[in-house]
């Protein structure tokens, strides 16, 4: 049976490697929501990581090897939807400047840079779908990770959607656009120089009062939760698309299931 | 190869780019702060003595009024009644009855009186043009820099300097002065008369209605 | 990482005045940039215009040099070219002797700073009397600039007295600010009339007319350039604008980015050498242009670099600057445009970990009033970086393994879940507080413990 196109789009989520090792409820959170907001999902099998790690490292062959892969096992796709900024803008952004332009591949990347899209993004802006029945109680504050925010302009979609959680009071944190510190093998490799920008980070997500701390983005999440479990905070942290789908009672980031 | 020889050749040839260097100006004017408006004198004044500016300023109906307001800041400032005088033709013609004033600068002048050659009202500079009649250190070296300039001379934006200045023998200095000396070197706290005036005074004369002190 | 640059950044984290100083300066210096942009909602437009000018000058550099070159020459300035640093001190330092200078008066220039003047200076036995307040500050206390706009920034108030204390001539009370400021003000007084010699940069050069311009708030570059017989000025050859018009409008983008500030209070051109009958200024005036690296930006990728106007943004948004200040770079342009500068001007081996030493959030682009794509040329160097062979062999042979795996959805799937059962064995009540391979992140944060099983591994037993 095949439905029109248009009312049920064939949507492929790409969960990246981190929500797939480290927290799968998120992957679990945007197959729900892409679900209610009228997508037929598909996980295509052979999806592993955008190769983001290489191409900051400086590996371009190697992110050229993986970006290969990704776009060939995604382009049949209609969207490809990524609850992470930071992949998202790897897809969208560098995959085409990685090929030379008029080339085909460079085709081929633009033309999957043009339908795939952060989560919430895509949630609010192109299935202008808002969440009916979702309630939360609690206070939280936002992150605005920097790639979602800078390189797609993820900044008011998360904050419209969170409007629809009944119960959930959203306060901004002074310097909710500055960077958590975590920029990947950043936060290992020049740890002391990570945590002091963590630090200073969490000190403002104390300041708002807030229970919980929501972003879009994984690492800068388990970044934060990360410190502020070590300084023995009791913010808890959550990905918005797990508030979202509802899942927000559950288990917080670094909590046992 | 001698270094410049050098360094055009690392450079490459290029081609003759007047043309889109002028079409560059040609988007400036709809790229500019909205900050004059229709008045230009008005706008010049509430830029020179806004917060960012911060200098005072004074009014009179013309240039021979200029001296009894240079009177009127020394006295209300506790300042002795002597002034280094710029040796401009213009400011030397008034009378200065009341005031000592000399040809020379010390380097811990109290006060001198100058005369712009005209202003921005963009952002309420004072433009001077060194040369025989205007010493650069008569505007570096007091603590109270006092300066006179014509309304009719205030032109609106920055580009209209430069439009003034283009085309005619360039000074060894032309000197936008927007405000008093001030630095933020010391734990980003601003303090006034850093090495310059710490106090700057401008006294505007001709064109406009009133003649009362602005501020 | 390398161990000096681990040993520095360490060294800067460890300083809470460090901290607190950076914080003071850079914070009012964020606030009064914001409140600037705001008051002009034109802003971004101008941020392109200001990019296309610079973009039309570099892809011009030789026409207006040569344009710049004739009209200064017309007007009585005498033009040297310097190819690399010690050219240019060399040009400087013969200039300095042939005025048989004892004493020079420098108003604050990044470009000195590059080439390595005031130890030319001092090697040449020429005294050397920086005028820029913080300058002074940094001269004084042996020290070197850690920002391009406020180079004492590191010093706090209380540090400052102690120092003007000790070596001013009238000092006076320094209880506040005010007072040191004065006090400094005293004793550089005569030490202005008294030069040779003065040298500034330069933040344009205008090549319709030969002019040079330089920008203070505290009116010391005048003072540096007016009394001395000999005026020098050592400038980047980027530093050209086609006309005053053109330097108008990066005028305003400079100021705000860099202050917040609408105009300089001191925006001075400098047109040739005093004129006959001219009650002061210089007899001569040199203009030395140095290239020193910059058309080697120019064949190597970094060209978007010399729009650079030396404002000082992207340090004051940086927030690894903001935690390390600008020492720990080690070179002499900190934050994100020194981390591009450096390794062009030392040698990428000795300071490779500037690009990487930097979480590519992008806020450094986003305030740069002449939109450099600083992340987008700090990752050209880490790609050179991997191409030369640079980074830890334990990193490459890590992103060797990982690219191998990764590209192979099977083997990625057992060593998924072989790494999640592993990382598990260190949990303890969800986190992990200490893990190996993971120490620089468990020494400051707990790390979440991983799931049980990976997403694609539940979903296909969900049979999706």
């Amino acid at each position: 049976m095949s439905e029109p196109k248009r009312a049920a789009p064939r949507v492929a989520l790409f969960v990246t490697c981190l929500v797939d090792a480290m927290r799968p409820r998120v992957g679990f959170a945007a197959l729900a929501l892409l679900e209610a907001a009228g997508c037929r999902v598909e996980i295509p099998r052979g999806q592993t990581c955008c190769g983001q790690p290489a191409l900051h490292a400086g590996d371009r062959d190697g992110g050229a090897a993986l970006a290969k892969r990704t776009i060939a096992l995604f382009e049949p796709y209609d969207a490809v939807v990524i609850p992470s900024g930071s992949c998202a803008k790897t897809v969208c952004v560098e995959y085409p400047e990685m090929f030379p332009a008029g080339s085909e591949w460079r085709a081929r990347a633009e033309a999957l840079a043009a339908k795939t899209f952060e989560l919430l993004t895509y949630l609010a802006d192109v299935r202008r779908w808002r969440p009916e029945g979702v309630a939360l109680r609690g206070k939280a504050t936002y992150h605005d990770s920097c790639a979602g925010l800078r390189e797609l302009g993820v900044k008011r979609q998360p904050r419209a959607l969170l409007a629809g959680v009944a119960g959930l009071e959203v306060v901004e944190m002074e310097g909710a656009e500055t960077c958590c510190g975590f920029g990947g093998t950043f936060a290992v490799e020049y740890a002391a120089i990570s945590n002091a920008i963590v630090t200073e980070k969490t000190a403002s997500i104390d300041a708002t009062g807030a229970e919980l701390l929501l972003g879009g983005d994984l690492g800068c999440l388990m970044n934060m939760a990360g410190r502020l479990h070590r300084e023995g905070s009791r913010v808890r942290a959550f990905h918005v698309a797990e508030v979202l789908a509802g899942m927000g009672e559950g288990p917080a980031i670094g909590e046992e299931e | 190869m001698s270094a410049r020889d050098a360094i055009f050749a690392a450079i490459g040839a290029d081609a003759h780019p007047a043309a889109t260097a002028a079409a560059l100006l040609a988007r400036v004017p709809g790229l500019r702060p909205d900050r004059v408006g229709n008045d230009a004198v008005e706008s010049f004044l509430a830029r020179l003595t806004g917060p960012s500016v911060a200098a005072t300023a004074a009014r009179v109906a013309s240039l021979a009024e200029v001296p009894a307001a240079v009177r009127d800041y020394l006295r209300v400032r506790g300042l002795g009644p002597r002034i280094a005088l710029q040796p401009a033709a213009a400011l030397r013609a008034l009378d200065w009855a009341g005031l000592e004033t000399h040809g020379g600068i010390a380097v811990d002048e109290a006060a001198s009186v100058c005369l712009a050659a005209y202003a921005v009202a963009e952002t309420g500079s004072l433009v001077f043009r060194s040369g025989a009649d205007m010493p650069v250190l008569f505007a570096f070296l007091p603590m109270h820099h006092i300066v006179v300039v014509e309304a009719a001379g205030v032109v609106a934006w920055l580009e209209d300097c430069a439009a003034r200045e283009a085309g005619r023998p360039a000074p060894r200095n032309l000197i936008l002065v927007t405000g008093p000396s001030g630095t933020t070197d010391i734990e980003g706290v601003l303090v006034r008369g850093a090495h310059g005036p710490g106090h700057l005074h401008v006294i505007l004369a001709g064109a406009g209605a009133g003649v009362a002190e602005s501020s | 990482m390398t161990a000096a640059f681990t040993a520095r950044t360490e060294q800067a984290i460890g300083d809470r005045t460090l901290k607190l100083a950076i914080d003071r300066t850079t914070g009012t210096a964020r606030a009064k940039r914001a409140a600037a942009v705001a008051d002009w909602p034109g802003f971004e437009q101008a941020r392109e215009l200001g990019r296309d000018i610079k973009d039309h000058v570099i892809a011009h550099l030789g026409h207006y040099l040569a344009e710049f070159e004739r009209n200064a020459i017309a007007s009585g300035a005498k033009v040297h070219w310097a190819r690399t640093a010690e050219e240019a001190c060399d040009i400087t330092i013969r200039l300095c002797r042939s005025a048989g200078a004892r004493s020079v008066t420098r108003a604050k220039s990044m470009l000195g700073e590059e080439i390595g003047l005031p130890h030319a200076l001092a090697a040449a036995g020429i005294e050397r009397v920086e005028t820029d307040l913080a300058e002074h500050v940094v001269q004084l206390a042996g020290d070197r600039p850690s920002h391009i706009v406020w180079p004492a920034l590191h010093k706090t108030r209380e540090q400052v007295r102690e120092m003007f204390a000790r070596e001013h001539a009238d000092p006076g009370p320094l209880d506040s600010v005010e007072a040191m400021v004065g006090s400094a003000r005293r004793q550089l007084r005569m030490k202005f009339m008294a030069a040779d010699v003065g040298i500034s940069g330069a933040n344009f050069l205008v090549a319709d007319s030969g002019a040079v311009c330089t920008v203070t708030n505290e009116g010391n570059a005048e003072l540096t350039t007016t009394p001395p017989r000999v005026h020098i000025v050592t400038a980047g050859i980027e530093k050209l604008v086609p006309s005053m018009a053109h330097a108008t409008v990066l005028l305003r983008l400079l100021v705000r980015s860099a202050t917040g500030a609408e105009l300089t209070q001191y925006t001075t051109f400098h047109c040739g050498p005093k004129r006959p009958g001219d009650a002061d200024g210089p007899d001569e005036f040199h203009i030395v242009l140095v290239d020193n690296g910059r058309t080697r930006m120019l064949r190597e990728g970094l060209a978007e670099m010399l729009r650079c106007l030396r404002c000082g943004a992207c340090l004051n948004h940086c927030v690894v600057y903001r935690q390390i200040g600008g020492h720990a770079y080690g070179g002499t342009y900190p934050g994100p445009m020194g981390a591009v500068l450096t390794p062009l001007l030392d040698g990428l081996p000795a300071t490779q970990d500037l690009p990487r030493a930097c979480t590519l959030n992008g806020q450094c682009a986003e305030v740069c009033p002449v939109k450099i794509p600083l992340p987008k040329l700090l990752r050209g160097w880490r790609d050179r970086s991997w191409r030369e062979g640079l980074p830890p062999r334990t990193e490459v042979f890590g992103i060797g393994v990982w690219r191998f795996v990764a590209a192979r959805p099977a083997l990625y799937r057992l060593a998924t879940r072989l790494a999640l059962r592993s990382m598990r064995l260190f949990a303890r009540g969800g986190w992990i507080r200490s893990m190996p391979f993971a120490r620089g992140w468990t020494a400051h944060r707990d790390f979440p413990g991983p799931a049980r099983r990976s997403f694609m591994e539940q979903i296909r037993g969900r049979g999706r």
